[in-house]
Parts: structure tokens; sequence; C-alpha cells
């Protein structure tokens, strides 16, 4: 009787297709299980970029010179930054990504990008560590146009620090700077120098040329710019420039309408036509090494602006 | 003979047929349970993401009045320059500068007016109006916050210049994403 044979592997066809449902349901959860905790990582850490955006708000400067803080993580964590000046123009744009150690000991899936328009974020592409320095100051060219914000997680060395970025250090109280000549001092070395030398140090500042060495590339700063080109990569600094030009160049467009509207109390202001040729030097701007000229021409709208009555003076 | 052999055939059919009905109800079960439980997630993604964007314009609304854009000349805190919100009327960029999605400051020394009959200012009115809509994006679901400011301006008294204050209201929207 051939029909209560039992299957080829001795099992009636009820199991095994109980099995093989079972594996395939079993197959299933694991599958989506896996999904939905990468999911969940992905939007925790998007939820947490979102949060050092909010984070970062009360960096605004105001009225006051400078602001600085120190973050603490719980667990080590990677940022990556990144800026992009053509999107979102005239404006530009930032982003940030954030993931940190799991379970593993690993870094897990960054979340998604989340965007930045309305600050500048001076820092390297990626940000590494348990504990951020986070210092805001602000931006003149020849009004104020931003503050900018360091972010770093190293300790740097400054070696033959000028008298101002000393002062301006101490008065921030940035604890991962140290001002010293001691050579074994552990961090990332910023020397400073009046003419080009050549050094092993890894950032070399040229206070008299106002250049920034870096990661075998140069770059140009004027005033508080400094700092951002010694704690943000070249591509970020540059890019962050840009983006600050083109404020500079909206903001110049309301003080021009100003002008317009102070004439009807009779103030009068000769900084109209200088503020026209800021507007187009800032269309041709394409680095760093422009700020100069752009800088020599603020002087000029600076003095004029001073020069008027209290009363009329446009910033 | 064969009356059992068709018996145990039927027999094993209903099983089988069982099973797979159990199994797919299982499956339909577990199915459920899971689009139960992305519903939750996503829901509390957007409720996160709501809270966030409304602490955000709360924390930012107070920097707001002393950022380059709106400050006023002298250094003076929560002080908006009217001259320059006058200016930016006619800027559109700004709309994708500020993370709001609405922009406006009213003053709130005029009396016996509704909110219908306030003068809304342009670069052409000003300053004879009450309210500056700086933008306004058309979203569907918008809370505003607002602070309160001294809103100061040029303007003449004899002859001399003089800086008029009145107080008024900076208010900020923010798009709140709805749960579908």
């Amino acid at each position: 009787m051939k029909f209560y044979k039992k299957a080829i592997l001795g099992m009636p066809f009820d199991w095994m297709f109980a099995i093989i449902v079972g594996a395939f349901i079993l197959f299933l959860a694991i599958y989506f299980t896996v999904n939905f905790i990468q999911t969940s990582e992905i939007r925790q850490n998007t939820e947490t970029a979102a949060i050092i955006k909010s984070y970062l708000d009360p960096f605004e400067t105001g009225l006051a010179s400078g602001k600085s803080s120190n973050v603490s993580f719980r667990k080590e964590t990677r940022t990556i930054m990144s800026c992009n000046a053509l999107r979102n123009p005239p404006f530009g744009e930032q982003t940030i990504r954030f993931s940190d150690k799991n379970l593993k000991e690993s870094f897990g899936n960054e979340g998604e990008a989340v965007p930045i328009k309305d600050k500048y974020i001076f820092s390297e592409e990626i940000i590494q560590g348990k504990n951020w320095y986070v210092f805001s100051i602000p931006f003149f060219m020849p009004f104020k146009v931003s503050d900018i914000i360091i972010i770093s997680s190293e300790n740097y060395c400054f070696y033959n620090t000028p008298e101002e970025i000393e002062e301006e250090i101490k008065r921030l109280q940035l604890i991962n700077i140290n001002m010293t000549n001691d050579k074994k001092c552990a961090g990332v070395s910023v020397c400073f120098y009046p003419t080009s030398q050549e050094s092993n140090c890894s950032i070399k500042v040229n206070t008299n040329s106002k250049t920034v060495d870096k990661d075998n590339k140069k770059v140009y700063y004027e005033g508080n710019l400094v700092y951002g080109a010694i704690f943000s990569s070249p591509e970020i600094y540059e890019c962050n420039v840009k983006r600050l030009m083109n404020k500079a160049a909206e903001l110049s467009m309301v003080y021009n309408d100003k002008i317009i509207l102070l004439e009807r109390v009779g103030c009068g202001s000769t900084i109209k036509g200088d503020l026209t040729n800021l507007i187009n030097n800032i269309k041709n701007f394409d680095s760093s090494a422009k700020l100069k000229s752009i800088s020599a021409l603020s002087e000029n709208i600076d003095e004029q602006n001073e020069a008027v009555k209290p009363d009329c003076k446009v910033y | 003979m064969e009356n059992q052999k068709n018996k145990m055939i039927k027999k094993s059919q209903i099983k089988i047929q069982e099973m797979a009905f159990m199994l797919v109800a299982v499956f339909i079960f577990f199915s459920l349970v899971l689009l139960f439980g992305f519903s939750v997630s996503y829901q509390n993604i957007i409720e996160n993401a709501n809270r966030i964007n409304e602490e955000r314009t709360l924390s930012a609304i107070t920097n707001l009045a002393n950022s380059p854009e709106f400050s006023c000349t002298g250094s003076r805190d929560n002080c908006v320059d009217a001259d320059k919100v006058a200016a930016i009327l006619n800027k559109q960029n700004y709309e994708k500068f500020w993370p709001y999605s609405s922009l406006e400051i009213i003053k709130i020394n005029v009396v016996n007016k509704t909110e219908k009959e306030l003068i809304s200012c342009t670069f052409a009115n000003y300053p004879n109006c009450d309210n500056f809509l700086i933008y306004k994006k058309n979203v569907e679901n918008e809370r505003t916050i607002s602070s309160f400011v001294a809103l100061c301006r040029k303007d003449l008294l004899n002859g001399a210049v003089y800086e008029k204050c009145e107080i008024a209201k900076f208010i900020a929207g923010t798009e709140l994403e709805e749960v579908k």
C-alpha cells in the first residue's frame, strides 16, 4: 500500500507545510525587526541633529561680543557637516548629520541631513568626540553681518598668539585652547607668524598677509573670520565666507532702502554709492582671496557712516 | 478499503486547510500589529518634529529683534529699527532665510482699531501704517509665538531728528505637520 508511505523526509505533508510557512514568517519577522531597528536609529539621529540645530539658537550673540559653551555627550558622537553656497540662493545652506556609537561600539546609521539656513557654522567636516567646544563671535563688514559659530572637539595649542586673539580667548574662556610656548603641548598646533615661515605646525597663521595655511590649502581672512579659518576645514570656510558675503550684499540692499527712508527726516548719507559698489563686488566673489578688496571698501563705508551726525547714522 | 482511503484523504485535506487558514490568520494578525506599531511611531515622529520646531521658534524669536536685519542703531536690547523693517518688506529673499512660516510686526498702541482696520505697511505708505507683514508662507496649519519689542524710527520734532519708539508685537509662525 504505497499510499500509507510517509514522505521522503519521513514527515507528513502538514508538518512540512507548517515548517516552510513558519520559516517564511520567521524570516519576514526578523527582516522587519532589523529594518525597524535601523529606521529607529536613523530617526533618533535625525531628531538629535534637529535638537542640535535648536541648541545653536542661543549662540546668536545679539548685543554681546561673544558667547561660549561646552557640550558633553554620554556616548562618542560623530557629526558630519557640509555646506553648499549655491543651494537656497542667495543665502546658501549647511547640513548636519548625526550618529553615535551603538551597542556594538561602532557608529550606527547616520540620521537624515538637517538643513541650517540662518547660521554660519565653522567646523571640520567631521566633528567626532564626546565633548564639543562651541563659541560664537560677531562678524562685521562694515555693519554686523551675522554671528559665526565655531564648533570643535579637539584640543588646540596656540603658539606665539597675538595679544588681541589671546584676550578674546581668555574672555570667552575657551578651555580647549592652550596658549603656550611648550612644544610638548598635546593638541592641534596653531602657529602665528608675522611673515611666512616653514614650521611643523598643523595650522599656520600669517597675521600680516591675513592668511591661514591648513591641510596644504591657503585661505584668507578679515576680522573675526580668523577663528573660522583656524577651526574649520578650508572647504567649509570658503563656502561659509561666500554665504556671509551674500548676506552682506542683502543687508547692503536693506541699508540702501533705509537711506531713502531717512531722507524724509532730512538725513542724507554719502554711503549709498559705496554700498552699491559693495553689492557689485560681492556678485563676483568666488574665494576668500577677494576679502581684502571688500574689506577696504567696507572700511571706506564705515568712515563715511561715522562722519555723519549720530542721529543720521545708517547702522 | 477504498472508503477508508477516501476518508483519510479528506481528513488530510481538512488538516492542511485548517493549518493554511491558521497561518494566514497569524500572518494577518502580525501584519496588523506591525501596521499599528508603525502608525504610532509615525505619529510620534510628527509630534516630535512639531515640538522641536515650536521650541526652536520660541528660542529664536527672543534673539530675532537683536539680529542685524532688525536691530536698532546704537545697540539697544530688544529694539527693532522700523526703518529697516520697512526696507525689508521689499525683499522676498528673506523668506528663504528664516525658519518661520510667517513673520509680522504689529504696533500695539493702535487703540480702537480691529484687526481688519489695521493699515498694512508698504515702502510707500511708511510710517503711516500699523502692521508690517514681512512674509507669510501659505501653510495650512500654523502656530504663532509672539514677543514684545520696542519699535523705533527716526522722526522730526521742531526740525530736529529724534527717535520715536512704540511698543510692538513681534509674531513668528511655525508650520505644524498634521497627523493624517
